[in-house]
């Protein structure tokens, strides 16, 4: 048997809602000691979704055997296989993810605009497509300060300057 | 009433109404008309801009997102062969193929004429039907809201996947979310960490879901555009062309508002179901898929259709019927202002202010698309490499913008992520953001009905409303284990010669 996509998914959703099921609730959803009237307990209605998803996940599998028979006869690949074929696809897409890391971190660190202007760029490569060079480096620096001078003259949005650039500008202030 | 529609539609008539309806209407025709950006898409982009605006003015430029958006769908359809949005897919089939024999601009008339008179019966139909049935709503309980809710939740499970259970695991997920932070009762759950005390926000949960995962998807995958753009050539409608197609165009718009009404169809199924049906009936019917003008027509005017009659749901019981207007459900809470019965007793200004605000952008809608139906067409062979990673800032910015909360970008990029592995294994999304819209009010009423009956289950069937929306949830899930059991004979059925 060939395992198909309905059977990852069936597999990934009964994982996690028995993961939420017997390990986040318990720890994560505390009851208090006292709930007025006759109003059901707070756990009540994660566990109801919970086990109503771990079914259909359960289903989602069960489900997926009949397709993977009707697929036996093609050749069978191994899920190692699967993922060395596509090795290109999770290399960017794991790009992608530490893409969004870095910015997260990065924020703080450099602030707003310039970490802004660092994914931008970031994106602009990773999409493979480099025949607009001049619209990208353009973009990448003109774009983010536009929205920022928008945000902060419209909205008034305080958006942080970045740790580090704190610390430089306070130095230079006292050279200066 | 009549005061009160004259003191609305002097509400209406000012200037930042008319300027948030206008670059609604061209914002969302040039978002539609770009290949990949949805409706979706550029009703929640507009989410964060609508907190700085008064309630009436935000929605009002979330519809005109709406409408512009389901029109500018049909071109680059008929233009470049690409449909800017689902609900344009039918218009392609003839839209193309005219715009090959240099009709392109006939064929955007027909979908501009047809879009503005679906949008126009749609909006009456809104006008005179969400009133009668709020006031029906206002004699409906916390147990028949619930097991309204559990209807359309169903609904929209089935419909908007290949499969049910795919759907409701989707919705499990969106219900499971909506319980993070604090409850009704001042209880927190899955607060991992101090920020996730408040809760999820709607606004980032949606953007992510619906704007990011197209971005990873071009990043990873790198698909190749090579649809060749056609002229906009011949222009002139006639009036012949026009009363020809006025019996597709009127049957459109009904079908629209009928199917638009209904919660989880929406305009996709509406314009193919008319499509079908003036195929049928047209003495044309044979040039269908050549050309044909009245194609166009049946298809525009029912995905138009839909557009007021979603908000019909929306309005009277609280209950969105797509994912539009479930992003204007949340639209609607950010201002203060919950849609359902109680709505048209507290707020009905505002009701009616709406009501005639979104007559006024059917007008706008015509206005735009003859003006710049060309202009609209150049926009639709913006490059995805440029324009998706700028989107993505955008986002962040809005997001940021909100509640100035690096927790809200990091929860933006978290669910795009999430948005893009459910993409890769065929789960729905639409499901997964209604639910976890609808999950607070859905507990809510639950823990209500419990807390009323003193823990007696049996309050979910003590009325007849409650027992006729059991019943029609049990049907439609009948129905739908049926239609995928045909389905799956069907094609054990064509397997079997070639084994």
């Amino acid at each position: 048997m060939t395992p198909n996509r309905d059977f990852y998914t069936g597999l990934i959703a009964t994982a996690l809602f028995a993961l939420v099921l017997f390990v986040l609730i318990p720890i994560y959803v505390k009851v208090p000691s006292f709930i007025p009237g006759f109003a059901p307990p707070p756990n009540m209605w994660p566990r109801v979704v919970t086990c109503v998803g771990l079914v259909m996940g359960i289903l989602a599998i069960i489900f997926a055997i009949p397709k993977m028979r009707e697929a036996r006869g093609e050749p069978v690949t191994t899920f190692g296989q699967t993922l060395y074929r596509n090795r290109k696809l999770i290399v960017r897409f794991g790009a992608v993810l530490i893409g969004f890391a870095v910015f997260t971190y990065a924020i703080p660190a450099i602030g707003f605009v310039a970490a802004t202007i660092l994914l931008l760029a970031y994106l602009f490569l990773m999409s493979g497509d480099y025949s607009r060079k001049t619209w990208m480096i353009g973009l990448t620096i003109v774009f983010p300060i536009l929205l920022y001078l928008l945000f902060t003259n419209i909205t008034h949005t305080p958006f942080p300057e970045g740790h580090l650039f704190s610390a430089l500008s306070a130095d230079f202030m006292t050279l200066i | 009433m009549w005061n009160e529609l004259l003191y609305a539609f002097e509400a209406v008539a000012t200037l930042p109404n008319f300027i948030a309806m206008a670059a609604g209407i061209w914002g969302g025709v040039i978002i539609g008309a770009i290949p990949g950006m949805t409706g979706t898409m550029a009703v929640t982009l507009a989410l964060p801009f609508t907190f700085y605006l008064p309630p009436v003015t935000s929605i009002l430029l979330l519809v005109a997102l709406y409408k512009g958006s389901t029109y500018g769908g049909s071109i680059s359809a008929i233009l470049i062969k690409t449909p800017g949005t689902a609900s344009a897919a039918c218009t392609v089939l003839d839209g193309y193929p005219l715009a090959q024999q240099g009709k392109g601009g006939k064929a955007l008339n027909m979908a501009l004429v047809s879009s503005c008179i679906g949008d126009f019966i749609s909006n009456i139909s809104l006008f005179f039907l969400a009133m009668p049935l709020a006031m029906f709503a206002l004699r409906v309980g916390p147990p028949e809201y619930f097991m309204l809710m559990a209807f359309s939740l169903t609904i929209v499970a089935s419909i908007s996947g290949r499969s049910l259970v795919l759907g409701i695991i989707s919705a499990c997920v969106g219900l499971l979310l909506a319980t993070v932070g604090e409850d009704m009762y001042g209880s927190f759950r899955f607060a991992v960490t101090e920020d996730m005390k408040s809760g999820l926000g709607v606004v980032p949960v949606l953007i992510g879901l619906f704007a990011l995962p197209e971005l990873i998807k071009m990043i990873v995958f790198r698909p190749e555009d090579n649809n060749p753009a056609m002229k906009l050539g011949d222009n002139r409608l006639t009036m012949a062309e026009f009363r020809g197609s006025l019996k597709s165009i009127l049957r459109g718009s009904v079908i629209g508002v009928i199917l638009g009404a209904i919660p989880g169809i929406g305009p996709s199924t509406a314009a193919f179901f008319s499509y079908s049906e003036a195929r049928r009936t047209s003495k044309n019917g044979d040039k269908f898929g050549e050309g044909e003008l009245e194609g166009i027509a049946a298809s525009e005017s029912a995905n138009n259709g839909c557009c007021g009659a979603t908000m019909i749901p929306l309005l009277a019981l609280g209950v969105p019927g797509d994912v539009i207007t479930g992003v204007m459900l949340g639209a609607f809470m950010i201002h203060g202002l919950t849609p359902g019965p109680l709505l048209f007793q507290n707020n009905i200004g505002e009701v009616y202010s709406l009501f005639i605000g979104i007559l006024f952008s059917s007008v706008f809608l015509f206005i735009a698309g003859k003006l710049t139906a060309g202009a609209f067409a150049k926009i639709s062979r913006i490059p995805q490499t440029l324009l998706l990673p700028c989107i993505l800032i955008l986002c962040v910015f809005g997001i940021y913008s909100i509640g100035a909360s690096p927790f809200d970008v990091t929860v933006l990029l978290v669910m795009g992520v999430v948005g893009f592995i459910m993409m890769i294994l065929n789960i729905p999304a639409a499901p997964f953001l209604i639910a976890f819209i609808l999950g607070p009010m859905f507990e809510d009423n639950m823990r209500r009905s419990m807390a009323i009956s003193r823990g007696d289950l049996s309050v979910f069937f003590q009325s007849w409303i409650s027992w006729g929306f059991f019943a029609l949830t049990i049907l439609f899930i009948a129905l739908t284990i049926r239609r995928e059991w045909q389905k799956w004979r069907e094609k054990s059925r064509d397997a079997a010669p070639s084994a």
